[in-house]
């Protein structure tokens, strides 16, 4: 009784952030554009819906675009949820995505495999190189005490020169105007979840089916325990007898295969040869959705389809309105800004609990008279 | 009640926590001026609620507050020491990196040239109160080296730092010796004098018939009174706390011990400021007996059982549980080798105060393989444990989901005891195991201990509190300057005198007489 309440208060909390954060972003639009609320239609409708001749159509190829656009930034929210947990402030999942992207795609060119079978190992081979380039961080940190915040950082740039080196003086294929590899074998493509434009591929289940596994991972096995536990006291997971070092190892090795195989699945899943030329992002994104989750991989897919369609908004808005680009990560920050602060509302959810528990206590007192009568 | 001599007066206080917990109910709370008031109450009452209330530090859900006869409202700490309240913390609050010069100062340091931080004029304020106030402390150490004992004490400077003449003390000498107790109590009574306002809280009845006042009563939440302590027994207090008589004299027969268990010898350490922590200590216990170790605090104690559970590294010496090594040992294989520990922090190793109970219970445990079934926990066998721990143990909670940081103190502590208690262990290092605890719960942990040994685990008790040593232990040793100084394998015939002056390193046994707790 007092839990559905909570839920449900919980869940008018999300939704009056959002009103709150788009309240202010509207202020913002009023204050920047000639017609705010053509802007604001964008923004709000536009991703799911075609306006046109003033008859609203749901817009299905441009909401597969959007649940496709979550592919990368669900694992790299996951990543971030389980490096995170551990509380180690690892950024290098953004390198690792495009690291995982990058040997993904190789393997795409040059391995000669059966389909449905290649991309697997595709992406598997991507996912455990770039598991392993979290050892650099980790290891730093758990034998030398240097802060991963600082390496993981590094490590990015590193990781991008590294690519791209061998991309330009190795990989590319000359005979394309622009710096590309060479064009993936068929076998390799992630094939689509539905035929069209959209991009969105079988990628999208895998990453759902990732949502599942991670959550189990991190709250109903021994070493998710321990990761957490670890991120919460560490002294105290030392005295009960848990492995401190090896355990951060895991979970930023885990980070790291979590990134690099939302990468390669995106590289895979979306094109048919390999050409970022610069880190992707998806790291960043990760970084944001895994804070809008509270850490919790199964709020993962919420907040990412929430950041999806917060982008898809702004980016139609920017297109096709003349609400300046730099206004729009204010909006962004604004409604990231609302949503993050635990405190917001705190006030009226305490006044739910003052209620639950007098009519608990009232329960209790009348179940008392009973006994006693 | 209109009463122009009250100093405080809480009225129709009540408190509703964020997850439902009714921790006050109703209360009315009043203090006179210049008096030490008591409030007591079991564990988990909500004394530190109401305090905390009255801090500024929790907002109560209904109810007024009256201080020097304005009604006000507290919305945050700094509102109460602006009002002249000061609050000494269950838990420390201090900062573990910084030195006790800069937490004592902390918020209103003494700035130098703009933004630099006048750490000169720091010590020197520090050093200041410390004499003005006979609280010594050494202002240049790191709070994170120094000995709980010295951090309460920091954190009594910092409220008079502040001004206050309104002192909440929430269980200050929980982690305090008798001698420090008495001198605690000697000052305190010098503050009375001076006008100060004291509210004392406290477990333990002798402290508060000795220098409290009145007293005020809480139980489950409510108020069960206000009374005058020199006219109320120790019995009526403890029927009106928890509502039957309390028995503190714990049964125990004589020890039979047998096989030795621990075996520490030569024993040598050093601290970085080249203090000798440790001198050449050696020592053993028995399986069936109850080692005590007295002393005042700083005299090893701490560094000893931070050794015996590899968490810090003796210069030399050996450390065997059953014959096997156990320095650098990692800590799992130490458990693995039937050995506990109640620390003595309990916030630092105890427990993970973001997780829940059952998080907390199975924390030495959790890699065993009735609960697990292949990769995933058997939760429903997760559940049965810790379901049981907290029924066994009393641990006052809504569920096992509750996060431990929303216990009372002495069901935190219940927590940690539960847990080291309950893994079948060969060797028991308690250190302060009743620490915060209330008096039904102190006696049924010390119940716990004595049967423990005597169904055949050896136990290592380490406590500040004199009483508790010589009453529960079968035998004990004396620690003076990182030395045993004294041996005796028979508590019963023991007195305060003659132990104090061990303690104070005014006497010591011959080496014969000491090696005998070596029993070889
Ligand atoms: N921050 C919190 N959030 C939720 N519940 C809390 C919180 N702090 C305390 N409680 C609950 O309120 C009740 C009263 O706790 P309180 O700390 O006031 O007890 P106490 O009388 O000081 O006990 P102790 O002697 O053990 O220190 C307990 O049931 C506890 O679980
Ligand atoms: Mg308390």
């Amino acid at each position: 009784m007092s839990n559905r309440r909570m839920l449900v208060f919980n869940i008018l909390r999300g939704a009056a952030a959002i009103f709150l954060a788009l309240g202010v972003g509207f202020i913002f639009i009023v204050l920047s554009s000639d017609e705010p609320l053509n802007a604001l239609r964008y923004l709000l409708i536009g991703p799911v819906f075609r306006i046109r001749d003033g008859v609203l159509s749901f817009n299905t190829t441009s909401f597969q675009t959007i649940l496709a656009a979550m592919i990368p930034t669900i694992f790299t929210g996951l990543a971030v949820c389980v490096m995170f947990s551990a509380s180690q402030f690892n950024l290098a999942g953004e390198g690792a995505v495009m690291l995982g992207g990058f040997v993904g795609a190789l393997c795409a060119i040059y391995l000669n495999i059966p389909g449905w079978i290649h991309p697997v190992v595709c992406v598997l081979i991507g996912a455990a190189v770039s598991g392993l380039i979290m050892l650099i961080p980790a290891l730093l940190k758990v034998k030398l005490g240097a802060s991963e915040l600082v390496t993981s950082l590094m490590l990015n740039y590193i990781i991008m020169f590294i690519v791209l080196h061998f991309l330009n003086y190795y990989f590319a294929d000359r005979s394309k105007g622009a710096t590309q590899t060479f064009s993936f074998q068929p076998t390799a493509q992630i094939p689509a979840l539905i035929e069209g434009s959209s991009k969105l591929s079988w990628g999208f289940i895998v990453a759902l089916i990732f949502v599942v596994i991670v959550a189990l991972f991190m709250y109903r096995t021994k070493w998710g325990y321990a990761i957490r536990m670890i991120g919460i006291n560490q002294p105290f997971s030392k005295y009960s007898g848990m492995k401190v070092g090896a355990t951060i190892i895991l979970s930023q090795v885990i980070g790291g295969i979590l990134s690099g195989m939302g990468g390669s699945i995106e590289v895979l899943g979306r094109y048919n040869t390999y050409l970022w030329r610069e880190l992707p992002g998806y790291g960043w994104t990760g970084i944001t959705i895994a804070i809008l989750a509270k850490n919790n991989p199964i709020f993962i897919p919420f907040a990412a389809l929430f950041i999806a369609y917060l982008d898809k908004g702004c980016q139609l808005m920017s297109t096709y309105s003349d609400v300046p680009s730099e206004m729009i990560d204010i909006i962004q920050a604004a409604i990231f800004l609302f949503f993050a602060a635990e405190q917001f509302l705190a006030k009226y959810r305490q006044k739910i609990v003052v209620k639950n528990s007098r009519l608990e206590m009232e329960n209790n007192n009348l179940s008392q008279e009973g006994r006693n009568a | 009640m209109e009463n122009d001599n009250f100093i405080i007066q809480m009225k129709g206080i009540s408190k509703v926590y964020p997850n439902g917990i009714a921790a006050n109910r109703n209360v009315d709370f009043f203090v006179k001026e210049g008096e030490i008031h008591a409030l007591m109450g079991e564990n988990g009452a909500g004394k530190s609620t109401l305090m905390k209330i009255l801090f500024g530090l929790e907002q109560p859900t209904e109810g007024e507050i009256i201080i020097n006869g304005e009604e006000v409202s507290l919305t945050s700490p700094s509102d109460a020491i602006s009002r002249g309240i000061g609050m000494v913390h269950q838990h420390f609050m201090l900062i573990p990196s910084l030195t006790v010069a800069e937490n004592i100062v902390l918020g209103m340091a003494p700035i130098k040239k703009g933004i630099l931080i006048d750490y000169k004029k720091a010590v020197q304020i520090t050093e200041e109160v410390s004499q003005k106030y006979n609280l010594n402390v050494n202002p240049n150490a790191k709070v994170m080296d120094i000995p709980v004992g010295m951090k309460q004490k920091v954190e009594i400077l910092k409220a008079l730092v502040r001004g206050a003449n309104i002192l909440i003390l929430d269980e200050p000498t929980a982690v305090l010796t008798t001698q420090e107790t008495s001198e605690l109590f000697k000052e305190l009574i010098i503050l009375k004098q001076l006008g100060y306002t004291i509210i004392f809280i406290s477990h333990k009845l002798n402290e508060i018939k000795q220098i409290t006042d009145r007293l005020t009563i809480m139980r489950g939440g409510k108020s069960m009174g206000v009374y005058e302590t020199a006219s109320t027994s120790e019995q009526e207090i403890s029927r009106l706390m928890v509502g039957r008589d309390v028995i503190l004299n714990v049964e125990k027969d004589k020890s039979q011990p047998t096989e030795t268990v621990l075996k520490v010898r030569n024993l040598e350490y050093t601290n970085k400021w080249n203090k000798k922590m440790l001198d050449f200590l050696s020592f053993s216990v028995r399986q069936g007996e109850i080692l005590g170790i007295a002393g005042v605090e700083g005299n090893g104690q701490r560094e000893l059982v931070e050794m015996l559970f590899n968490l810090n590294t003796p210069d030399s010496g050996t450390i065997t549980v059953n014959g096997v090594n156990i320095i650098n040992l990692p800590q799992d294989k130490i458990r693995d080798n039937r050995v506990s520990l109640i620390p003595e922090d309990r916030m630092t190793y105890g427990i993970a105060d973001a997780a829940s109970i059952e998080e907390n219970v199975i924390s030495d445990r959790y890699t065993e393989k009735h609960f697990n079934n292949g990769p995933l926990f058997d939760m429903k066998m997760i559940h049965k444990e810790s379901d049981k721990l907290i029924k066994n143990y009393a641990i006052l909670c809504k569920s096992r989901k509750q996060q431990v940081k929303m216990l009372s103190g002495g069901n935190i502590q219940k927590v940690v005891v539960a847990r080291e208690l309950s893994s079948d262990p060969i060797l028991i290092i308690a250190d302060q195991p009743t620490r915060g605890i209330d008096v039904g719960s102190t006696e049924f942990i010390r119940n716990k201990l004595v049967h423990l040994s005597r169904a055949g685990a050896a136990v290592l008790l380490v406590s500040a509190d004199l009483n508790e040593v010589m009453e529960l232990s079968d035998s004990l040793i004396v620690l003076y300057g990182g030395k045993v100084v004294a041996y005796f394998d028979d508590t019963s015939a023991l007195d305060d005198t003659v132990m104090g002056e061990y303690m104070l390193g005014l006497k010591h046994q011959s080496p014969e007489e000491i090696e005998r707790v070596c029993h070889e």
